[in-house]
């Protein structure tokens, strides 16, 4: 299928995707924090995908970093209090 | 949100873990803003919880870094296996966990019965796809190349946002699981779902950060 799809002439595959893409592309841009006003969805495409890397390598920091806090804290967890017990108990 | 925890918890001291469970759950749900998000987020949780179990318990000391390494996997499986195999980034996440020879055998325990079937279906399709995607490449490029001495028109403003928003589209593809073998469609509407997930992920973890901390 997607020989097919090279074969025709590349403008009018563009053509039939472009639409899709540019809504796609706003739907990223909902998602992204910080509100953005409305532009030309053309021109700024490039800079919504730059975001949405950034977003989403954001995103794995605060993942690793909230591994992180949460292995301390669960080794540091005093062994004889009931509230340990729990967490214990729940998740270790 | 934290008071509302201490309270919570001094009446279930005396609860079973599965009470505690469906706590945490209720707590996060209520705070969850998009309702398509709270069911990934009941699956994430209670396969998270059912994964700590797994790789935490051990009686063992473990150092730091191992548990983290531990808490980390585990989450990210609960976080792909929640979606049932419905997006390619959850696949391609399980699947290359399962490539990684330290991770091999924690994720098939983290997985039970559902990982013989992930694992090997992906990378036969994979392989293929990324395969024959090559070969099409080298047969399409050469003619392209010669078409393209004829006329440039590099320095339109059209030619260069299509070559920036083409830059911006392979570091996406890095970032996402399984990206490097998806057209610009798919990695678009996988990166939507990828987001989305993500924010479940690490909105859960925040919580139980929290409530860890605050029993502390």
């Amino acid at each position: 299928m997607s020989s097919r799809r090279s074969r025709q002439s590349s403008s009018s595959a563009s053509r039939i995707t472009d639409d899709q893409i540019i809504q796609l592309i706003s739907k990223l841009q909902q998602l992204l924090p910080g509100t953005r006003i409305q532009r030309s969805n053309k021109a700024s495409a490039s800079k919504v995908l730059q975001e949405t890397c950034n977003y989403v390598r954001s995103l794995h920091r605060e993942v690793d970093d909230l591994s992180d806090r949460l292995s301390q804290l669960l080794s540091t967890i005093d062994a004889d209090s009931p509230e340990a017990s729990i967490i214990r108990s729940l998740i270790m | 949100m934290k008071s509302i925890i201490i309270v919570k918890l001094d009446d279930v001291i005396d609860c079973s873990t599965v009470d505690v469970l469906f706590l945490i759950i209720d707590l996060n749900l209520q705070e969850s803003k998009m309702h398509d998000s709270s069911q990934l987020k009941k699956e994430f949780i209670k396969k998270w919880v059912q994964g700590l179990q797994i790789c935490c318990s051990s009686k063992r000391q473990m150092s730091i870094l191992e548990r983290k390494r531990n808490i980390k996997l585990s989450a990210d499986i609960a976080l792909a296996s929640a979606k049932n195999a419905t997006t390619s980034w959850s696949k391609a996440l399980i699947s290359e966990a399962k490539k990684d020879r330290e991770k091999n055998i924690l994720v098939d325990n983290l997985l039970g019965h559902e990982s013989k079937f992930m694992g090997a279906h992906q990378k036969v399709t994979s392989h293929n796809r990324i395969r024959s995607k090559k070969i099409l490449r080298r047969s399409c490029g050469i003619g392209k190349r010669i078409k393209k001495m004829g006329y440039r028109r590099s320095d339109s403003p059209t030619c260069i946002a299509k070559r920036l928003v083409k830059k911006r589209t392979q570091v996406l593809k890095r970032l996402v699981p399984g990206g490097e073998s998806m057209d610009e469609f798919s990695i678009i509407t996988e990166a939507l779902d990828y987001i989305l997930s993500l924010r479940v992920q690490v909105d859960v973890m925040k919580n139980i950060v929290n409530a860890t901390n605050l029993l502390n």
